[in-house]
């Protein structure tokens, strides 16, 4: 299945052929409220049948706002989430994430995909 | 210092920089980290969301707060309104209209215009109550409440005071503004009150008092309670505007209860006695004792000028108690001095209060027996108002004394407004007529006629009846042509000091 560009094009989002959803932050993105929303409408929109694990890769994300990251506290199509970066700043702006607010499904930090992905195909 | 090392100590600066920002209560200082994404990056924006965190969490700190506060305000406030408010009528109470008052008095410095207060107190509220009970009661007062609210501007206060007393502060008002203000005050109580089947009256004495600028606050309502107390005695239903000089009386009165008081006490009240005759034979048949006060500095008061003060004071209760003794007492003296005479009877007034008065059996019981007075020589006086207008108790009270053997007199009639049909039911045996009745009665054949209708009615309803006001010959011998049988008046003789009564009997006004 191609990526799918979401709202506003700071993401895109995919059913791997893994079975998981990979989201994709483009580097250097600022997340805002509404981009957050755009991003869940879409998980949703591809989880109509079943909750499915996803990665989102999040490496060289310029920032989150607090209320986009509030946006992740509710509950979507995703069963567990893998948060995947790379540098000390992903590491701390998805430790806010997780430490702020308290998600809806299993979720944690990761920076390296295979790990990530071994942890999410753990679920299925 | 290479390139790199000298641009991350500027960033360290600036980090530096945003933390003393941060510490200084700029919680929505931040510092821009690098595109590089190493560590120290890391701290920028790890320390960049940590003040997000705390600005966030201050702000909804002083949002809770905020709302806390609105709602202890707004309940304070509706606590204050209650507090304030006459829980019955949702009006005013009296702790609110003395606010309103010292806020009129104090803007008044400026508008020139002092505040007025208007008293209400309803005219026969306590009949409402003691016949339809509580509940109607309390309907009437919340049906005044709407009136009284309807009467007045939307920026004048109406509270209750309490009971059935009830006021008006009126601001920013000229005097005619005010007095119109009365008057639809009034004009709005004069419909009559629909309460279940009933209709009852809900009309009331209204004292105003027009406020001067300077004039002390907690004065207003006095005053206008005296005004009130005017409207009151000049026969209900009425408006009375303060005037200095009813201060004064009210001082006065205060000044006559006290000494009455003392007087009821000590030796300066007396009793006189008039006597009853049998209008045929001039016999004498009873004495009416009538009180009389040896005022020290004043000289004999007239009961007049002191009974209406003792009714309101209640001292007519320790009057009512002290005529009876004293009277009995004297009863018991004559009979000892001259037992050959001991068939007329004692005439007491009794009084409407005295009536309810808790050991008024006990007493007229204990003071006969004490004297060795028969209870058929005593006669109790009773006016046809408070005969007309007697509850339950009342009832039970006459029952009770005629059971004692006492006599029952209706006195003053044809003063109030009888009722034909109360004269059969009355557990009476004489009445006596007013003197009004037979004043110009000699040369007015229509009066005369009229007067000897009354005196058969009272003979059809099996009652004895007694004239007083006799001052001629020609009415003592007209009554007795119209086949009445007793009279009292001048005519037969003054009223008597103790000493002189004997004499009096003996030597009787020969009949005509």
């Amino acid at each position: 299945m191609d990526p799918v560009a979401a709202n506003g094009g700071k993401s895109s989002l995919e059913v791997s052929e893994d079975g998981y959803l990979n989201l994709r932050w483009l580097p250097g993105a600022h997340i805002q409220v509404e981009d957050a929303r755009a991003a869940m409408a879409g998980v949703n929109q591809l989880c109509q049948e079943e909750h499915l694990p996803m990665l989102v890769d999040m490496a060289a994300v310029g920032s989150v706002s607090r209320e986009a990251r509030a946006i992740w506290s509710i509950p979507c199509g995703a069963s567990r989430i893998a948060l995947l970066g790379k540098s000390p700043v992903d590491r701390v702006l998805a430790n806010f994430f997780l430490g702020v607010h308290v998600p809806p499904c299993p979720t944690r930090f990761f920076t390296s995909r295979p790990d990530a992905l071994d942890w999410l195909q753990a679920s299925s | 210092m290479s390139p790199e090392k000298g641009s991350e100590d500027l960033r360290l600066q600036h980090l530096v920089d945003g933390i003393v920002r941060l510490a200084a209560g700029d919680l929505e200082a931040r510092v821009e980290p690098s595109e590089r994404g190493d560590e120290i990056d890391a701290v920028i924006i790890g320390v960049n969301l940590l003040a997000e965190e705390l600005d966030h969490i201050y702000s909804d700190l002083e949002q809770r707060v905020a709302d806390r506060t609105a709602m202890l305000r707004r309940t304070q406030d509706e606590l204050e309104r209650m507090a304030k408010m006459d829980a019955l009528t949702g009006l005013a109470n009296r702790t609110l209209l003395n606010e309103r008052i010292q806020e009129a008095t104090a803007a008044s410095v400026e508008s020139g215009l002092a505040p007025a207060a208007l008293v209400l107190d309803l005219d026969s509220f306590k009949a409402i109550n003691d016949t339809l009970g509580h509940g109607a009661g309390d309907a009437v007062l919340v049906e005044v409440a709407t009136r009284l609210r309807a009467a007045v501007r939307a920026t004048d206060t109406v509270a209750r005071l309490g009971g059935d007393e009830f006021a008006v502060v009126i601001t920013e008002a000229t005097d005619e503004e005010i007095l119109d203000i009365a008057h639809r005050v009034s004009a709005h109580l004069q419909d009559s009150v629909q309460v279940g089947t009933e209709t009852v009256w809900a009309r009331a004495s209204i004292g105003v008092c027009i406020g001067t600028p300077g004039y002390p606050a907690e004065a207003l309502m006095r005053d206008a309670d005296i005004a009130m107390y005017q409207a009151k005695i000049q026969g209900r239903n009425t408006i009375q505007l303060f005037h200095p000089d009813m201060l004064d009386a009210v001082q006065e009165r205060s000044r006559i209860t006290s000494e009455l008081r003392s007087a009821i006490n000590g030796d300066e009240m007396a009793l006189l006695y008039q006597p009853v005759v049998e209008l045929a034979s001039g016999r004498v048949t009873g004495l009416e004792a009538l009180v009389r006060w040896h005022h020290p500095s004043r000289g004999t008061i007239m009961p007049d000028s002191f009974i209406h003060i003792a009714e309101e004071s209640g001292l007519i209760l320790e009057l009512g108690r002290w005529v009876l003794h004293e009277g009995v007492a004297q009863l018991m003296r004559w009979n000892t001095t001259a037992p050959d005479l001991a068939g007329f009877h004692l005439h007491i007034n009794l009084s409407a209060a005295e009536l309810l008065r808790s050991d008024l059996l006990a007493d007229i019981q204990d003071t006969l027996k004490s004297h060795g007075v028969a209870p058929q020589r005593l006669v109790l006086e009773i006016t046809e108002t408070v005969l007309m207008s007697r509850g339950a108790l009342e009832q039970q009270v006459l029952g009770s004394l005629r059971d004692l053997g006492v006599g029952l007199q209706i006195d003053d009639f044809g003063t109030g407004y009888s009722s034909i049909s109360y004269l059969r039911t009355l557990p009476a045996d004489t009445v006596k007529v007013d003197h009004s009745l037979i004043q110009d009665m000699c040369s007015n054949p229509q009066q005369q006629e009229f007067v000897a209708a009354i005196l058969q009615l009272i003979s059809a309803a099996g009652l004895t009846a007694i004239v007083e006001g006799i001052e001629t010959p020609e009415q003592a011998a007209q009554l007795q042509a119209m086949g009445c049988l007793y009279g009292q008046g001048y005519y037969f003789g003054y009223p008597l000091v103790a000493d002189k009564v004997l004499d009096h009997i003996r030597t009787p006004v020969p009949p005509r």
